[in-house]
């Protein structure tokens, strides 16, 4: 229904003929009107619409556009895509909003079909995801147009997560990452700074070859079996990402092992949190999906009021337990489905 | 009838080829097990735990398929009627709110078999009715049933708390695995179907030839009906069984497995065009798909080249299953 609304608002702009044209270009504004921009409109696109994480960044998205008195529309395709996601580009670039949000699905297709939106003359900013280097406005490479990114440092979650299955392994004996497939990037991240962290600061911790599950929670169950089979002594696993570590929780619950191996995941979508209740997944590191949201529409605001925004923006993270995931202080870490 | 006779004669051979293919392969792990490791790769109960359960999955996608491949046909779309069964048993159980009983865990398993049974007449009608050829049209039934899985899970992935279902997916009788018994029974079921039923006879022989089977006065339109049911109903078993081991339903729960249980039809000595294959093998074409994922992490062979292997079996087994074909020359 809520989106309808929107939907009705996006018409009646257009209807006014597009009041809000050009503001961004203008950066000769004098500070005596400081300049607030009036009906903004912002088009947010995910990587995909489905996800808990975007669903949970479009409601940080939605609480910033609510605060600024303006419209940000959440329009993208239903799958993790550069050949599904482009079209959605180019409608939205073709209705022209005043600026674009975006979780680029691929670091290179989608250089070309952002610069079509940055020609236009709409500010483009990336959240989660990058083109290029990642590294904007340096003068460097082809993807260097877009004013802002704004995400959490995947590698440094990946430290996160190993310092917490440092702690609760006693920092000694064998572990490995369960992982989706090779080159999904931010999961590559992850598994890179889950390694690095624990060959820099936690020697005695051996980690065994990565596993890839292709996204099936029944393989990464196997995987589990099968590594267990090989190391007895196994101490722990690190799901990279949903079903990595619902499946290797799983894994771990069928060889009756819940209580010697440690299980820790990524991201904290509402099933994650009741593994964690019922005992099943020790902890999870938390991104922050909604602050990356509502710092992307500030972020694209203050680019349409004039002003000079930061080139990259971290966002944290949080260690959801047992301990701590009843809490009311965490509860907003928690995705929205 | 002479047809009959002569894939009576070449179906234990077959069977056989399978059998044997699996024996190597446990050996081969066996012996690497015992010399490199210096442990037993086979005979741990939870190593063959894991590997039945992580074959009752694969094989739940597989078994209805079996009969819709004998029939001449394909069905994609179990990837997905699997997918959807999953979510719809998730969402009925979460309706009975958290830590709901054993009465609403049934209603969640009615709620998902009914789910499927949907897909698969939408099938059935399109293939039998509309003669949409099945690779197109379960093409679109696969996107249809993808999307209304997401539709009906917002999204995300359905989490339940029901220790019904948990036991569903993950509680063991003697020992062996709930999901291996319940692949196991309706794998006795399929098998009883096409190798004891006149349906069975039908199936083989529409796989054949469908207009023999239609001057028999056989309703081949009904007979499709029933076998994309079918299908589409051991699929979203395989949905309700992924439900209860992880607590939660998703609608992609078969996307990944949709290609092993299509390997594990053919392995098992199913052909494209129709006419062959066995429940027993493709009982043993899961066996081995999961043999083969479960012994490879064993081995701890660097994981870029599971799946190279994982491929070439496949291959392997039905090249060498094709030149048993023409050896026994018992085909055309």
């Amino acid at each position: 229904m809520r989106y309808n609304l929107q939907r009705a608002a996006v018409a009646a702009v257009l209807a006014l003929g597009m009041c809000a044209p050009a503001m961004a270009q203008d950066k000769s504004s004098d500070a005596q009107s400081a300049k607030v921009p009036k009906n903004v409109q912002i088009t947010l696109i995910p990587g995909l619409t489905t996800d808990p994480f975007y669903i949970t960044m479009n409601r940080g998205a939605q609480l910033a556009a609510k605060a600024l008195g303006i419209t940000v529309n959440f329009q993208g395709a239903e799958e993790f895509d550069p050949v599904l996601q482009t079209p959605v580009l180019d409608a939205v670039i073709a209705r022209h909003p005043d600026a674009i949000l975006i979780a680029p699905t691929d670091t290179t297709q989608l250089v070309d079909p952002l610069k079509r939106a940055s020609d236009a003359g709409i500010p483009v900013v990336t959240l989660d995801t990058y083109i290029g280097d990642g590294k904007y406005q340096d003068g460097s490479g082809d993807g260097d147009f877009p004013l802002s990114y704004i995400a959490s440092d995947n590698e440094l979650g990946g430290r996160v997560a190993a310092r917490a299955m440092a702690k609760r392994i006693g920092d000694k004996g064998k572990v490995y990452v369960a992982h989706l497939r090779p080159g999904v990037s931010t999961m590559d991240q992850r598994e890179k700074g889950f390694k690095e962290e624990l060959k820099q600061n936690h020697p005695n911790i051996e980690v065994l070859p990565t596993q890839y599950n292709d996204n099936d929670a029944s393989r990464a169950a196997s995987q589990f079996q099968a590594v267990l089979a090989r190391n007895p002594d196994i101490k722990g696993v690190f799901g990279a990402n949903l079903f990595s570590a619902i499946g290797a929780a799983n894994g771990v619950a069928a060889a009756n092992k819940s209580d010697d191996v440690t299980v820790i995941g990524f991201d904290a979508p509402p099933s994650i949190v009741n593994d964690i209740k019922s005992g099943k997944i020790d902890a999870t590191i938390a991104q922050h999906p909604a602050e990356i949201g509502y710092y992307g529409v500030m972020t694209a605001y203050a680019i349409l009021a004039g002003q000079s925004v930061p080139t990259k923006i971290g966002t944290g993270f949080t260690v959801l337990d047992s301990d701590n995931v009843t809490d009311d202080a965490v509860q907003k870490f928690i995705y929205s489905e | 009838m002479a047809n009959t006779n002569g894939a009576s004669v070449l179906k234990p051979l077959l069977n056989a080829w399978s059998w044997l293919f699996l024996a190597i392969i446990l050996i081969f792990f066996e012996i690497y097990a015992q010399t490199e490791v210096g442990a037993t790769f086979l005979f741990r109960v939870y190593s063959i735990q894991a590997i039945l359960t992580a074959a009752s999955q694969i094989l739940l996608l597989a078994l209805g398929l079996t009969l819709v491949v004998v029939a001449g046909h394909i069905d994609l779309s179990i990837a997905f009627s699997s997918g959807f069964a999953a979510v719809v048993m998730a969402l009925v159980i979460r309706l009975g709110g958290m830590d709901s009983g054993f009465l609403i865990f049934l209603a969640g398993l009615a709620a998902g078999i009914g789910a499927g049974a949907i897909v698969g007449l939408v099938n059935g009608w399109l293939i039998a009715h509309i003669n949409v050829p099945s690779f197109i049209g379960t093409l679109g039934t696969y996107g249809i049933a993808r999307g209304a899985a997401l539709i009906v899970a917002g999204g995300a992935v359905v989490s339940i708390q029901n220790d019904s279902a948990r036991v569903f997916g993950n509680g063991t009788v003697a020992g062996v695995p709930l999901p291996a018994i319940i692949a196991g029974v309706l794998a006795l079921f399929c098998h009883y179907v096409l190798t004891h039923t006149k349906f069975g006879v039908h199936t083989y022989a529409l796989g054949a030839s469908r207009a023999s089977v239609e001057r028999a006065g056989v309703d081949v339109k009904r007979h499709l009906m029933i076998l994309f049911v079918l299908s589409a109903v051991t699929a979203a078993a395989g949905g309700l069984v992924y439900t209860g081991r992880f607590s939660a339903g998703a609608a992609n729960a078969g996307e990944p497995i949709l290609l092993y249980a299509v390997a594990a039809v053919f392995i098992g000595g199913a052909s494209l065009t129709g006419g062959q294959g066995t429940i027993i093998g493709t009982v043993i074409g899961s066996l081995i798909i999961a043999v083969i994922q479960f012994g490879l992490v064993f081995s701890g062979l660097p994981p870029y080249w599971q799946f190279i292997a994982v491929g070439l079996v496949i291959i392997v087994a039905v090249v060498v299953d094709q030149s048993r074909d023409r050896f026994s020359g018992s085909q055309t």
